[in-house]
């Protein structure tokens, strides 16, 4: 942040510049009167909200939607943009969330999708083209490697790759870290200045407040549909970013509710499986959140769903207050009083089409209080609970009877923890409970799960985010290999954590 | 904390409406396939040489110019409903039951061994002795499929095509040898078939009284598949079971992490789905002709898919669907009766509109999840919601 980067090139011409952009679906004014500028070589970042109409910005920008009022000027020149074929051909490029890759593939083969020379395919050619390209920028890639063999990371490496192989000067990113390891964010912030210093331009749609002050040159703000305010990294703080976003002042560390710890609620101990979990032990008491770090691959998955039951272990013991339930039901576990928040909201813990009354007794539409014993639904009862859950949990929605994907990300979330947190369970394990949330989203969260200590419950927080753990845990182990590698205080340095993720501490202690 | 934006109960009258656009959507895009199969089957009329308005005229006439032949195309749909209706179970909870097929085969082989041998049963238990044998032959004959499925992994696809194959052979055997005819009346066909059923085995005619005639064998059984479709709607939106098939069919890791027993569930319902197979083939033997022969009535558990496809898997839709099917069905005759044109056209006239139907469904659906999408935008979860997901992997298929 000592350097000003590209951005110091003021004087040269605007790449893009975006006047007075009005974009309006039925019912809401996605984009209102948005003005932005692009400079060559820059990197400019956009945050907001889910909702704010970052996204809705650039892809006007990228030709997916036609905007409904404003211009769009290129070079100079005003642009109609009507398909992002049209983007392209301007030298805009666009890398989504979601990648859109063809797996069987290679990595050239896939680059030069849809941009082959000829009818006939020289791919000794082809992959030289690509490997010069990724030379050139320091993508670290095989140009031979078949896409399924590899990691996100990568694979949005070859999402860039395919932007740039197309000649494009202005690469616009999507939320490019919510599917990376922080190791894997870090390479690409690397790759993003190798571009940014040969003079591409780059838009960094974001909600993480601390890599857009690490890696912008220019800042803008976007709140519900119109900008808010454009500074520089060394000009503003986090907390003041934040509250630019939300409208309001929000809390990084929220207090944490003092309660007296008491007995141990779970113990695991020796916990093996499927070569990922090689033998966990640890302990949560009640009114005591434990934090679990780790860089992800290394078993939380694993562990959160030994847990929960939907994985058998291989070997150990998994007690609650004393009673050991390694290897039971999902169904036993809960009616036991384990809660699930599952890390992945979409596949583990909503049935997307599916009402918001149903999905807020999933797991629990077996209960006396919601079904007959002859299998028929208390419809009413259902439905009663789902309003009132609704209400209680602030989910945004304009009824109980939409599907469930309707609903945003955080408000999907907010369902999820209504539902599991009712149930007044004795633990609750939290995997990654925060994973693609905005600012005040993860507030909320945070709020519910503290709270949850206050009652005296026991939660087993596993969180890739450092930020999560040092704001909620009363202890904290790292998880490295399957193994717990440490021990620590809620107040280590963050260097003491690091190492114990890398399986350095080991041997100091347990020796 | 912020307050409630959106009032659940406030809203509720404009989800009723949400519903029934939904389902006028639909019906819409069912209307507008019919309007090109129709058009496109009107260009081949001429191209045959033949007027279209006299062969649709003639279509029309034999399903609605008279009781009795509205009387013949429920006859022809009653089958039809119950094996779309099998179909759908299975769907619903993510299965695809291919093996409607075999399951209604066996069925009617265990119904003509039930209304041969269970005649010692007082009054009108013998037929529902033999409906309840039949259901049981299609459930037991579902079941291989099922089991397999879930404790091998053994795609149900695969399975139930294979038993679709064994139960031809089966129903061939079963009329060949054990229930093969002790005596062929003089001046019948000799085809291979079982003796003639005793009355007490066969069911209703219902439609004499409405004035239709013997001859269409409108029987109680079209009740009995209405009634069918009522208890499979109640079933699937009403119950546990369900519920717990919906959240399978849609989305089974969620549905595993809620505790719901995925194999348990698939189980019943290709059970549930085989008992609705094994009505399949009543209507044919025990209303139409009163034996099982090698002559039977195939491929109704085929065209089951399609008329499940129809109706969307809606119980109720379903009932529709199998008429409009019983109507083109009927077609057959009046184009045989009335015109030159070959009674191939109708097989022609049903794939043109399915093929229709696939399109237009998807074109429903997208305008749906966008004007989803815009509702969602007014609650201001626009960008992320999974509805805009939708649009656009939507508009990725378009480019």
């Amino acid at each position: 942040m000592t350097e000003d980067g590209g951005a110091g090139r003021t004087g040269a011409p605007p790449l893009v510049v975006l006047e007075h952009i009005t974009k309006r679906f039925p019912g809401v004014v996605a984009n209102d009167d948005v003005s932005l500028e692009l400079r060559p070589g820059e990197i400019h970042a956009l945050i907001g909200e889910n909702g704010a109409g970052k996204s809705t910005l650039m892809r006007v920008l990228y030709g997916m939607y036609p905007a409904d009022g404003g211009r769009i000027l290129v070079r100079g020149q005003e642009a109609k943009i009507a398909s992002p074929r049209a983007a392209i051909a301007l030298g805009i490029g666009m890398v989504h969330q979601h990648f859109v890759l063809v797996d069987p593939f290679t990595v050239t083969e896939n680059v030069i999708l849809g941009d082959e020379d000829g009818a006939i395919l020289d791919r000794s050619e082809a992959e030289r083209k690509v490997r010069e390209l990724a030379d050139t920028y320091g993508f670290q890639i095989d140009p031979r490697a078949t896409v399924e063999d590899l990691s996100v990371g990568e694979e949005q490496r070859v999402e860039i790759l395919k932007a740039l192989y197309r000649g494009i000067d202005i690469l616009i990113l999507d939320e490019p870290t919510a599917v990376l390891t922080p190791s894997e964010a870090n390479d690409l912030f690397g790759n993003l200045r190798e571009l940014k210093a040969s003079g591409k331009s780059i838009v960094f749609i974001s909600h993480k407040l601390d890599e857009v002050l690490e890696i912008a040159d220019r800042i803008t703000v976007l709140r519900r549909g119109a900008v808010v305010g454009e500074t520089k990294p060394a000009e503003t703080s986090k907390a003041t970013l934040a509250e630019m976003m939300v409208g309001r002042p929000v809390l990084f560390r929220l207090e944490k509710p003092q309660v007296e710890v008491g007995e141990p609620v779970l113990s695991v101990r020796g916990l093996r499986g499927e070569g990922k979990l090689n033998g966990i032990d640890l302990e949560v008491r009640g009114g005591e959140i434990l934090g679990v770090a780790g860089v992800e691959g290394n078993g939380q998955r694993e562990l959160a769903e030994a847990l929960i039951g939907l994985r058998q272990p291989e070997g150990g013991t998994i007690e609650l207050e004393g009673t050991d339930i390694g290897g039971r039901s999902v169904e036993d576990i809960r009616n036991a009083g384990v809660a699930y928040i599952p890390e992945d909201r979409h596949e583990q813990g909503l049935v997307l089409d599916m009402t918001l009354w149903e999905n807020v007794v999933l797991g629990r539409h077996d209960d006396a209080e919601f079904s007959g014993s002859g299998g028929v639904l208390f419809i009413k009862k259902i439905k009663e609970l789902a309003s009132r859950l609704v209400k209680l949990f602030d989910v945004r929605t304009r009824s109980i009877d939409v599907y469930a994907s309707t609903l945003s990300g955080g408000n999907q979330q907010k369902l999820i923890l209504a539902r599991e947190l009712e149930t007044d369970p004795r633990l609750l394990v939290a995997a990654q409970p925060t994973r693609g949330l905005d600012v005040g989203a993860i507030e909320f969260v945070w709020r519910q799960i503290l709270e949850q200590k206050g009652e005296g419950r026991a939660v087993l927080l596993i969180s890739a985010e450092l930020d999560e753990i040092y704001a909620l845990s009363d202890r904290i182990v790292t998880l490295y290999e399957g193994r717990i590698t440490g021990e620590f205080p809620p107040d280590a340095a963050p260097e003491e954590l690091g190492v114990g993720m890398l399986g350095g501490v080991r041997e100091e202690a347990v020796g | 904390m912020a307050t409630v934006t959106a009032a659940p109960e406030q809203a509720a009258p404009r989800i009723r409406s949400d519903r029934l656009e939904r389902i006028a959507g639909q019906a819409l895009a069912l209307l507008a396939s019919l309007l090109i199969a129709l058009l496109l089957g009107a260009v081949l009329i001429v191209a045959y040489g033949e007027s279209p308005a006299q062969v649709y005229g003639a279509i029309w006439e034999f399903s609605f110019g008279s009781v009795s032949n509205f009387g013949y195309v429920l006859a022809i749909a009653t089958p039809l409903i119950f094996s779309a209706l099998a179909v759908a179970v299975c769907f619903k909870g993510g299965l695809f039951n291919i093996g409607v097929e075999g399951q209604y085969l066996v069925a009617m082989v265990a119904a003509a061994w039930a209304a041969l041998n269970l005649d010692f049963l007082p009054g009108g238990l013998h037929v529902v002795g033999v409906l309840v044998v039949a259901s049981l032959g299609g459930m037991i004959w579902a079941a291989v499929p099922g089991v397999l499925k879930v404790k091998t992994g053994a795609h149900e696809v695969v399975t139930t095509i294979m038993m679709n194959g064994i139960a031809v052979s089966f129903l061939a055997w079963a009329v060949n040898f054990p229930l093969k005819a002790q005596e062929i009346p003089a001046g019948q066909n000799v085809d291979l078939r079982t003796d003639v059923f005793p009355d007490s085995a066969l069911v209703g005619d219902i439609g004499t009284t409405f004035g239709v005639s013997r001859g269409a064998h409108l029987s109680w059984l079209l009740l009995l598949a209405i009634a069918a479709s009522i208890v499979v709607w109640f079933l699937l939106r009403r119950t546990r079971l369900g519920y717990e098939a919906r959240a399978v069919g849609s989305s089974p890791g969620s549905a595993r992490a809620g505790g719901i027993s995925i194999g348990g569930t698939q189980i019943k319902l290709f059970l549930i789905s085989g008992a609705l197979a094994g009505l399949v083939g009543m209507q044919q033997i025990l209303a139409d002709r009163g034996y099982l022969g090698l002559n039977y009535v195939a491929v109704l558990g085929f065209t089951g898919i399609a008329v499940a496809f129809l109706g969307q898997n809606n119980p109720i839709g379903i009932i529709f669907a199998a008429i409009l099917w019983a109507v083109l069905s009927r077609g057959e005759v009046a184009l045989q009766i009335e015109t030159e044109v070959p009674r191939e056209f109708v097989i022609i006239l049903q794939g043109i509109l399915i093929l229709s139907v696939v399109i237009t469904y998807q074109i429903a659906k997208r305008r749906l999840a966008a004007r989803q999408l815009q509702r969602a935008g007014a609650v201001g979860s626009l960008e992320d919601s999974a509805a805009a997901e939708d649009i656009e992997g939507l508009a990725k298929e378009d480019r």
